[in-house]
């Protein structure tokens, strides 16, 4: 799978069951890198996307790591990708560039995979946003 | 002023049952929280209070934008800072100079180990991407850096961010939390919660500490001392992004994908440089 989450600074995900940081252009992009292909997702993200994920390819289940495959794209909101470590070929983080509180953190150790591609874009409320590309070293 | 004594007196006294567990109040003490039973800061720049939830009602609720701030007390203290927010009360021009103001217990004091050099920021209570209030002598107190970058900052960027982005509105409330008569304040009461979707979006109660690393503070004076524990502890050797403000492991393989102009190698105590403001890197953790 390839696995796509948004962080703060401190790798912060959320803060209170609640997401960090929300950007109308980032989800955007989201949909336009799955492109054709599955992406996958749980209720509470689907919830944010809402009526932009018509016409995409979309799968939402609880256990969305869990079922998706090769290939497949994931949006990871609320809950650590580590269970699904194996199954990860590649990770796009998207970084918010600024500093939330945070209660609950994207813990994969990036230190073991390769940044290959990094680049920034301007959101609909953050200034910045970056986009990288980890694929395994 | 009725709607100032209708909002903050109900929460006042909230706080007070909350941090003190007391159920028979003097005017006294309505007007000091007692802190006893908040645990010591032991290196989280704040703790949550009630779970979380604010001590809103419901009736506190609304969509119609406001700012309030507390009349000064008789000692120049700043009192609660309450505001509905939304887009129509965020600053459209860069912030102006707020030098005049000399919040209670403001003192001039330098530590070369604190981020910018200056113990003391005058310190928004409403943050100013919140609600532009500039030099509002009822929204500004003495904070420690730590205070203001540390603790109340990510706290104002998540609401701020949330409000640029949907259009909807916080209700937003600061208390500063001061102990008997002392001029600077213990720490911050900073409570959030989202309105149109009724808490999904933003919701928090935190209590963030008036502290600084290595740094003692006496909260009735504003007076301060190194606590000795700057000069303690290993040495160790970091290369810093002074622009993330991250400190990394020479072997980190973000040190290679640093802009030059952004990478300082560091030797010395992990105290003054977290002090400073600087956080363990998210990849590497050192």
């Amino acid at each position: 799978m390839i696995l796509m989450a948004a962080v703060d600074d401190n790798m912060g995900l959320m803060f209170n069951h609640r997401r960090q940081s929300r950007d109308r252009l980032l989800r955007q992009r989201i949909l336009a890198l799955a492109g054709d292909r599955t992406l996958w997702m749980d209720r509470y993200s689907a919830a944010l996307f809402g009526a932009e994920l018509d016409g995409h390819i979309v799968r939402v289940e609880e256990d969305f790591l869990a079922q998706a495959a090769p290939g497949d794209f994931c949006f990871l909101e609320d809950r650590s990708p580590r269970p699904a470590e194996e199954d990860i070929e590649q990770v796009v983080l998207f970084r918010w560039n600024r500093t939330y509180p945070a209660d609950l953190h994207f813990d994969l150790d990036l230190s073991r995979w390769t940044l290959t591609c990094s680049e920034d874009f301007p959101g609909s409320s953050h200034d910045k946003i970056t986009q990288e590309v980890y694929t395994r070293a | 002023m009725h709607k100032l004594k209708r909002t903050i007196l109900p929460f006042l006294l909230a706080v007070i049952l909350a941090l003190s567990g007391c159920e028979n109040l003097t005017p006294q003490q309505q007007a000091a929280i007692d802190l006893s039973s908040l645990p010591e800061y032991s290196g989280q720049a704040y703790v949550e209070l009630n779970n979380n939830v604010p001590f809103f009602t419901e009736e506190d609720l609304t969509s119609a934008s406001f700012e309030e701030y507390s009349p000064l007390d008789e000692l120049g203290r700043c009192g609660t800072a309450y505001a509905c927010i939304s887009t129509d009360l965020m600053p459209t021009e860069p912030r102006g100079s707020i030098g005049q103001v000399k919040p209670s217990g403001w003192k001039i004091a330098k530590y070369d180990f604190v981020d910018g050099k200056y113990l003391y920021n005058r310190c928004h209570l409403i943050g100013f991407q919140l609600t532009g209030e500039n030099a509002n002598e009822q929204n500004l107190i003495t904070g420690t850096r730590y205070l203001n970058v540390t603790g109340m900052l990510p706290f104002e960027n998540l609401t701020a961010d949330y409000i640029k982005e949907t259009g909807n509105h916080v209700l937003y409330r600061v208390t500063p939390v001061f102990t008997g008569d002392e001029l600077v304040a213990r720490g911050v009461v900073m409570e959030a919660m989202s309105v149109e979707d009724k808490g999904d979006g933003v919701l928090f109660n935190v209590y963030c500490y008036n502290v600084q690393p290595g740094v003692t503070i006496d909260y009735a004076t504003g007076d301060s001392a190194l606590d000795g524990t700057t000069d303690e502890g290993e040495q160790v050797s970091y290369i810093l992004n002074t622009n993330t403000k991250k400190f990394h492991l020479p072997s980190c393989p973000s040190v290679n994908e640093m802009k030059p102009e952004y990478r300082q190698e560091y030797d010395g105590s992990r105290t003054i440089l977290e002090a400073q403001g600087y956080s363990p890197c998210g990849r590497c953790k050192p």
